[in-house]
């Protein structure tokens, strides 16, 4: 995920614990750091979580607009979903519009929720062909210590269960109402470091992996997404014990719901 | 946009006629253009693509250059004419991700070591889509990387795999990828069996998710036949002149 | 046709020593090129057919001058590589005031790689008695992996045609290839050699050129074959 370039010795050091199936904190290869989740935070927005996985640190707002559906699905409301890699998160961001990682996060994340179909498009039509709800689930990176994309998949399920449609404000109705959520999908990442499977890898770890296998899976353990990153392969006997582990440590991020 | 055909799958069988687990006609030309160092032309079912390796060469800005290795570019195009609805012309969110991705299924067979500080750069341009256009560019521009004589340790394959009216099936149309349940592009190193680009969009049941990776698996070993079988053609016409 | 072609990753042998253009995973041998499988006793090599020139210790190159700076000519020698002539290397003292006399941007150059630093970064020296700033004839480029065809066996086909055509040619080995005498003699070299480039994998190739030559020059039959 991070251009962080990590030096030789580190990068041997983590090598060498993962080998010795030991890991930096002292993990398991399949154990999330310390996973906190606090909705509602911003006052101004219709939804809102700060999600932190250890050090990595991300808040999600959500807000609403009435506006045109899309041409081709005039009965449906929109998502949009955009992540910014603000510059005080890490010295290796930079200001400016989305980079190739920003556009993959918030599209992995987009991916996953639409997959799932947590929020049915069609409940979010006002007036078909005319007047429908857009949400827009924006992510901000705050601190990144690695695995942003299950940080940011769970702050924006959370802001989303957190968020409430302004009716009276648009004027479409005579009560606000809470935005119906239908499943919740979370995402759990992976990184292969010298052929050791990792969960949530730290920056570091990230650094020194070249693959990382993100699965998002649903409340009743289907499969809403998949994304493998990085320069590296995945032997092709590996990925059903990857998704079973997924599914697993899903099961327990969601509960922090 | 057209409408939603009443039912993808009758009986079996598939609005084009094919069955779950077969492939569209898929014709591949190595180096089909004069100025780059490798190139290749596809046509798989109703998509036109076309891809272009030049390099290694300088790689440019100064900053990007890697004293230990070559870095890759790739980008993914789609012309402004090759969907129904006008593309705008550049880079969106999409074709950035796809260019990602795209790249990074690549990687694993470049032996970039032996080109320091050079950039190879892969120009994939979808000339007509239909569903599958991701997967057709890194079929294209495996080929077209094999035919500038880059070092790989082999050629990758892909294929897009997914679901449908219920049922798993291999190497979506259009209407399949449009009104489906799901879509999961594939590329592997066919003779090793490494996965190199896995995403899935939609919904599938694990079991589903099984079946539709082997699926790929087998498309991917018909791909990479027809593929090995461009660039000998290649030679072979280059001898009967 | 004799010659097996192959892909990147095909296998080509286990107890075999693996030469160039190929890779070892597991004491198993395989191409890493798409090209021509060279077998000798104990050896394979694969023999690219296309790709970049990858400067050598010792080559004899033919550089085109590109930029003069304070210090050192910057040459590119048709790679991704430029290489750099250093005044230090250079054979005679000269002031820097007089380097663009020396050698101007433009300028095409017969110059020998000195050494490979690491990354890639290309000396060249001018000291091989065929090294020189060529002013006059032709160079002509052609892919550097098919250097070897022009050359023939034991320099068999570049013999054949400076004895048919009656031209100086100067091979670099990275693709270059430098023509001099009369322009009609350069203009059949040229297209001598661009022929055997676009032919090279054609059986009996040099009978094939020596009949070209000779219905040439009787100047008949444009698109002889």
């Amino acid at each position: 995920m991070s251009e962080d370039i990590l030096s030789e010795v580190r990068r041997d050091y983590i090598y060498r614990l993962i080998k010795n199936g030991d890991r930096i904190g002292g993990r398991k290869a399949d154990e999330y750091r310390d996973v906190s989740v606090e909705k509602g935070i911003i006052a101004r927005a219709e939804g809102s979580a700060r999600v932190k996985i250890g050090n990595t640190d991300v808040l999600a707002g959500i807000k609403a607009q009435i506006g045109e559906p899309f041409p081709d699905t005039p009965d449906k409301g929109v998502i949009i979903t955009n992540a910014e890699l603000v510059p005080l998160a890490s010295p290796s961001f930079e200001t400016g519009p989305p980079n190739e990682n920003g556009v993959e996060l918030a599209r992995v994340v987009d991916k996953g929720i639409r997959g799932s179909k947590a929020i049915e498009l069609e409940k979010l039509c006002l007036d078909a062909g005319s007047k429908v709800w857009i949400i827009f689930i924006d992510i901000h990176i705050l601190d990144h210590d690695g695995n942003l994309i299950d940080a940011s998949a769970l702050a924006s399920m959370a802001a989303l269960t957190n968020t409430t449609l302004p009716y009276i404000r648009y004027e479409v109705g005579e009560e606000d109402e809470a935005l119906l959520i239908k499943d919740t999908p979370i995402a759990t990442t992976c990184a292969d470091i010298g052929g050791e499977i990792v969960f949530d890898p730290c920056l570091d770890e990230e650094n020194a992996s070249n693959i990382e296998l993100t699965v998002t899976t649903n409340a009743n353990g289907d499969i809403s997404g998949i994304q493998k990153r990085g320069a590296g392969k995945i032997p092709f006997g590996d990925i059903s014990q990857i998704v079973d582990s997924s599914r697993r440590l899903a099961g327990e991020l969601r509960k922090k719901l | 946009m057209q409408n939603r055909p009443e039912k993808l799958i009758n009986d079996g069988v598939r609005l084009d006629g094919r069955g779950a687990d077969e492939i569209r006609p898929i014709k591949i030309e190595a180096g089909v253009l004069n100025r780059a160092d490798g190139s290749c032309y596809i046509e798989w079912g109703g998509n036109k693509v076309l891809a272009a390796v030049y390099g290694p060469r300088e790689a440019h800005p100064r900053h990007l250059q890697d004293p230990r290795k070559a870095i890759i570019k790739y980008r993914y195009n789609m012309a402004s004419f090759s969907v129904e609805d006008r593309k705008r012309p550049g880079p969106d969110r999409r074709s950035v991700e796809i260019s990602k991705v795209s790249r990074e299924a690549l990687a694993p067979v470049l032996m970039l070591e032996y080109f320091p500080r050079s950039s190879i750069d892969i120009f994939v341009e979808i000339l007509q889509a239909d569903a599958g256009t991701r997967t057709t560019g890194i079929t294209a521009a495996s080929v077209a990387l094999a035919d500038a004589g880059i070092p790989m340790k082999n050629l990758v394959s892909a294929i897009s795999v997914g679901k449908a009216d219920g049922e798993v099936v291999l190497d979506l149309i259009r209407e399949e990828d449009n009104y489906g349940e799901a879509d999961m592009p594939v590329a592997m190193i066919t003779e090793t069996g490494d996965i190199t680009l896995l995403q899935m969009d939609g919904n599938l049941t694990e079991e589903e998710f099984i079946k539709a990776l082997n699926f790929a698996k087998k498309g991917c070993e018909s791909v990479y036949k027809l593929q090995r079988r461009s660039l000998i053609e290649k030679y072979e016409k280059s001898c009967s002149d | 046709m004799s010659e097996e072609v192959v892909i990147p990753g095909c296998f080509l042998g286990e107890s075999v020593t693996a030469g160039e253009g190929t890779f070892v995973e597991e004491n198993r041998v395989y191409s890493m090129v798409y090209g021509l499988v060279k077998r000798d006793k104990k050896e394979v090599e694969v023999i690219p057919l296309s790709g970049k020139y990858l400067p050598k210790a010792g080559d004899l190159v033919i550089g085109k001058v590109i930029e003069s700076t304070f210090s050192m000519w910057i040459l590119d020698i048709n790679s991704p590589y430029d290489g750099l002539l250093r005044l230090s290397n250079y054979p005679k003292r000269i002031e820097k005031e007089d380097m663009q006399k020396e050698m101007r941007v433009g300028e095409m150059v017969i110059t020998r790689i000195k050494e490979v630093e690491f990354p890639m970064r290309i000396n060249l020296s001018m000291d091989d008695r065929k090294c020189a700033v060529i002013r006059e004839g032709v160079v002509v480029e052609i892919t550097h992996t098919k250097i070897p065809r022009v050359i023939g066996k034991g320099g068999s086909m570049i013999n054949l045609i400076k004895k048919k055509i009656g031209c100086n040619i100067f091979i670099g080995q990275n693709g270059r290839i430098w023509l001099s005498g009369s322009d009609k003699k350069i203009e059949l070299a040229a297209e001598t050699i661009l022929k055997i480039e676009r032919e090279a994998h054609v059986n009996r190739l040099a009978d094939r050129i020596d009949r070209f030559i000779k219905e040439k020059k009787k100047g008949k039959g444009k698109n002889a074959k």
